[in-house]
């Protein structure tokens, strides 16, 4: 009991002494002046839905101004909850920023527009709306050398009713992580205080507070596409450096836009008791599973039970399942486009073969929940494209099975009192085959002009096609 | 006054005649329970459990009742049908061992026979009634062990005799179950244990075979039919179990729906949804059409509770019959001929996989469909030991075994050769390549040296 008092005290004095020591270091006057110049407040409502229960949420954020036309930088870690997938038919969750208001420190109120969020860094985006201010951006100064022992200091947003509404922090760079990823881990910041811009001992902005991604947490929807990374029990914070900003500022991640690099293969970790089992001598790699038809991977002559040890020259060091997403993000974010040079093992039952690949990256396929979507809102229920995870989760063939994804209903109206379910798979309205929400559209608008009494969907669920009947009043 | 005189007399009347009634009804409960009660057993087997990766032997409870001299007792599928030794106790408290004769998942119907070699008392037996005339709000009596307490009579009415769950109802063993029945409901209390025991008529006659209670709620109890227990069990008499034939269909209630698929009212039966390579796919059957006559028989199915009598119709036809459809698809009538397929074991037979911590079942046809699989070739991986060698690899339950190292086992005698094959000191890691959703996996099974110490013994 005595050694837990000791503790808390040992570590009460070390924080209490080193703040004492380095605040001085830091000259917070001049700092906060230039802070308030590119800092706003931003409100903002955000609508969350859950196929059949919709809730909406306000979220106050510091942002950050980055460009002179007014792009703003925020934590969008509430806004990257999208998703869904992973489990169920049909099921997602998609989040919505309905109105966005931003302040400037010397009080001036604009409309924001979103763009989006960053799903790596979960850095959100969003405009000024404004015809003609230019603004004064915060400026990232590259090239940041770091060592353990450094200091860094950052503003942070106080809870609404406190003013002003600002006030510092410091800490210090605790590790230089090589491995899952590179990573300048720090100590003595609050999960609070992400997004906040970071400055060296010379107050040079280096960097925003971030936190290290944990690939054992990382979620992949049916398509086995990465949607995002979880991050730590016990969140480790650190930079986000300057490079990978400017990197997202010249080209903020778009909501619904595909943005992503993909191979299309299903995949396994070589783990190092594989690679002995099969005779290798490669730190990791990645085993093909399968091969999605006329995708990247099928066209670069690449086969099931191949083994990826290296991409552009670069050994793939994953040996456990849980490193599978660093290769995934490494994937996703060479881009749509990106030509890419895989060396890669075959094994026969005789002979080993080392060769070379070479394949060009896609477009990942398009997320169920950016998929767009059709709403009748006299049955009050929406339908979105089928995409290709649903064609994974389901098993059935894009080529032979086509349909609309019942994505939304109103709980007690007329298509959910009528027996339809969040996933069901619409392949029939009345006597139409339908492909897409257009067909859909068309069905519903040509039916509604002829006042049925009950409209009968023809639809898959849980492997089995069925008939619903949805009356109509 | 007058009016006050006959007010009076009425009352009396009234009252007197509900106790007379009272009188008769416990005299017919009394009579009731003494013709059934000696036939009543007490069921304990030891049933074999598969699911957590290894072979666990589980003792569970559940009733039964005789219904042959010889020593014949209808029970549950689900209380006897994985059993490996059956103990019973009957009502005169003496137990007496009984062996498995067969069972019928998809009813729940199982037949054991008690061996009567050192048992010394009189075989009393049960007599079946007739589930047709059964009236909702009629006396009955559950008969069985509630919880284990044996011999133990709890009484109520008819609740609803046509309940119906839909053809999506599992045994805890994970069979399908209730398709080709309704359920008769009792308010009469059931509770785990009274499984398999007789729900009584106050002739004392067998009308149902207590099966299914709803946890939570008050006194909703079902019990398989009596009429559909006597075809099981003469059916388990006679060749072992209920032969039926299969064609792959699944079918829906009309009602409201009659418009729309231009039938008239009572008339056909909708076809909802065809199972993958049945013989209703190859007949080029397809949702949407509505069965109106099979072999010149009109059918309908305007009801959910129509649809048991529809399957059991197509279920009776001997495997391998062509049976004549007479199909209504938009306007027009069709006659499609189908030839039958014998509907095969719900689950193939299980198997441990000891020494490399895991289990497996053989792969049936209705296996294949059940779980979406491209064909019936390897073994199914029923259950993974947590932490042993298969899960270290990354085995998962759903699996489907297509290679031991080189070899390619076809079923599941073929996987039990190879892995009887393979010496564990000269393999230590064995690479299992199993097919997960459609997708090849490659895993590992380090095999450690307690698992080699076991294999010595």
């Amino acid at each position: 009991m005595s050694k837990i008092i000791s503790y808390v005290l040992t570590a009460l004095f070390l924080i209490a002494g080193v703040g004492n020591l380095t605040a001085q270091d830091f000259d917070f006057s001049k700092l906060e002046n230039e802070v308030e110049e590119y800092s706003v407040i931003i409100d903002m409502k955000i609508e969350v839905s859950f196929g059949i229960h919709t809730t909406d949420q306000t979220e106050q954020y510091l942002g950050t101004i980055v460009t002179s036309d007014g792009i703003v930088i925020f934590d969008g870690t509430s806004l990257s909850s999208d998703g869904g997938l992973s489990t169920m038919t049909g099921f997602t969750v998609k989040t919505t920023p309905v109105h966005i208001e931003i302040r400037t420190l010397d009080g001036k109120t604009y409309d924001g527009e979103y763009i989006g969020v960053d799903r790596f860094t979960s850095i959100g985006f969003l405009k000024i709306i404004s015809d003609e201010e230019k603004f004064r951006p915060v400026v990232f100064k590259p090239d940041q050398e770091y060592k353990v022992g450094d200091w860094l200091c950052l503003y942070m947003l106080l809870p609404e009713f406190i003013s002003p509404p600002l006030a510092a922090d410091i800490g210090m760079v605790s590790a230089l992580v090589k491995s899952p990823e590179e990573f300048i881990l720090t100590v003595g910041f609050n999960q609070l205080q992400k997004t906040s811009v970071l400055f060296n001992s010379n107050l040079e902005p280096v960097g925003v507070l971030g936190t290290m991604m944990d690939p054992t947490t990382a979620s992949t929807d049916a398509g086995g596409l990465l949607e995002s990374f979880g991050q730590f029990g016990i969140p480790l914070l650190g930079v986000i450096s300057a490079e990978t900003l400017t990197e997202l500022i010249a080209d903020p991640p778009q909501k619904g836009e595909v943005d992503r690099g993909w191979l299309g293969i299903t995949l396994q970790a070589l783990t190092k008791d594989i690679a002995e089992f099969w005779g290798l001598d490669v730190p990791g790699g990645i085993i093909i599973n399968d091969i999605v038809k006329n995708s990247p991977a099928d066209k670069s002559g690449l086969v099931i039970g191949d083994i990826i040890f290296e991409v552009n020259g670069q050994k793939i060091e994953v040996d456990k399942e849980e490193k599978l997403p660093v290769f995934q993000r490494m994937i996703s974010e060479m881009g749509p486009g990106a030509s890419i040079e895989l060396a890669v093992v075959r094994r026969n039952d005789t002979k080993i073969d080392t060769l070379s690949l070479l394949a060009t990256l896609k477009e990942a396929p398009i997320a169920a929940v950016d998929s767009p979507e059709y709403e009748n809102e006299s049955l009050e229920f929406k339908v979105r494209n089928m995409v290709f995870a649903d064609y994974m989760i389901t098993n059935l063939d894009p080529e032979e099975f086509e349909g609309v994804v019942v994505s939304k209903l109103e709980m007690g109206g007329l298509a959910n009192i009528g027996g339809l379910r969040i996933g069901d798979i619409i392949q029939r309205i009345g006597d139409q085959d339908i492909g897409s929400i257009e067909d859909a559209e068309t069905a519903m608008t040509d039916l509604e002009t002829t006042n049925p009494e009950e409209i009968i969907f023809f639809i898959w669920r849980n492997n089995q096609t069925l008939f619903v009947n949805v009356k109509t009043e | 006054m007058y009016r006050r005189i006959l007010f009076s007399i009425s009352i009396l009347i009234a009252t007197s005649l509900s106790l007379s009634a009272e009188i008769i009804q416990q005299q017919e409960i009394y009579k009731a329970r003494d013709k059934v009660l000696p036939a009543l057993v007490h069921i304990q087997p030891v049933i074999k459990n598969y699911n957590t990766g290894e072979l666990e032997k589980q003792a569970v409870i559940g009733s039964g009742v005789i219904f042959h001299k010889d020593g014949y007792v209808v029970t549950n599928y689900h209380v006897a049908g994985k059993a490996e030794r059956i103990i019973c106790t009957l009502n005169d408290k003496e137990l007496v061992p009984a062996e498995y004769i067969g069972g019928d998942p998809l009813t729940d119907v199982a037949v054991i026979k008690l061996q009567l070699d050192g048992y010394h008392g009189d075989i009393n037996i049960a007599e079946f009634g007739d589930s047709d005339s059964l009236q909702v709000g009629q006396f009955v009596l559950a008969m069985g062990s509630p919880l284990s307490l044996s011999r133990s009579v709890s009484a109520g009415v008819i609740s609803t005799r046509d309940r119906f769950f839909g053809d999506n109802v599992r045994l805890p063993s994970g069979e399908r179950t209730g398709i080709y029945n309704l359920w008769i409901q009792t308010d009469a209390a059931i509770n785990p244990g009274n499984s398999g025991g007789p729900l009584v008529d106050l002739n004392g006659r067998v009308i149902g075979i207590n099966s299914r209670a709803t946890m939570f709620a008050n006194n909703l109890g079902f019990a398989i039919p009596v009429n559909i227990v006597k075809e099981v069990t003469s059916a388990i008499l006679d060749h072992g179990g209920v032969i039926r034939s299969w064609i792959g269909v699944h079918c829906q209630a009309l009602q409201e729906m009659e418009q729309f698929f231009k039938t008239g009212r009572d008339k056909g039966v909708l076809v909802s949804s065809i199972d993958h390579g049945s013989p209703a796919e190859k007949s080029f059957l397809k949702a949407g059409d509505v069965i109106l006559e099979v072999d010149g028989k009109p059918v309908s199915a305007r009801f959910l509770e129509e649809l048991p009598a529809f399957y059991k119709t197509i279920a009776e036809y001997e495997p391998g019959s062509e049976i004549s459809l007479k199909v209504l698809r938009g306007d027009q009538e069709y006659t499609f001929k189908v030839i039958t397929n014998q509907l095969g074991d719900l689950q193939g037979e299980d198997f441990e996989v000891s020494k490399w911590d895991f289990t497996v079942k053989a792969i049936t046809g209705q296996m294949k469909i059940d779980n979406n699989l491209e064909d019936t070739v390897g073994v199914f991986v029923a259950g993974v030991k947590r932490n042993g060698a298969a899960d270290t690899g990354g085995m998962r339950r759903g699996d489907v075994i297509k290679k031991i190292n080189n070899i390619e086992p076809i079923n599941l005698i073929d996987f039990i050769a190879a892995y009887d094959n393979i010496d564990v000191d000269l393999n230590e890691k064995i690479l299992l390549t199993v097919d997960r959703n459609g997708s090849t996996r490659f895993i590992l099974l380090k095999l450690n040296q307690t698992a080699k110490e076991n294999s010595d013994e």
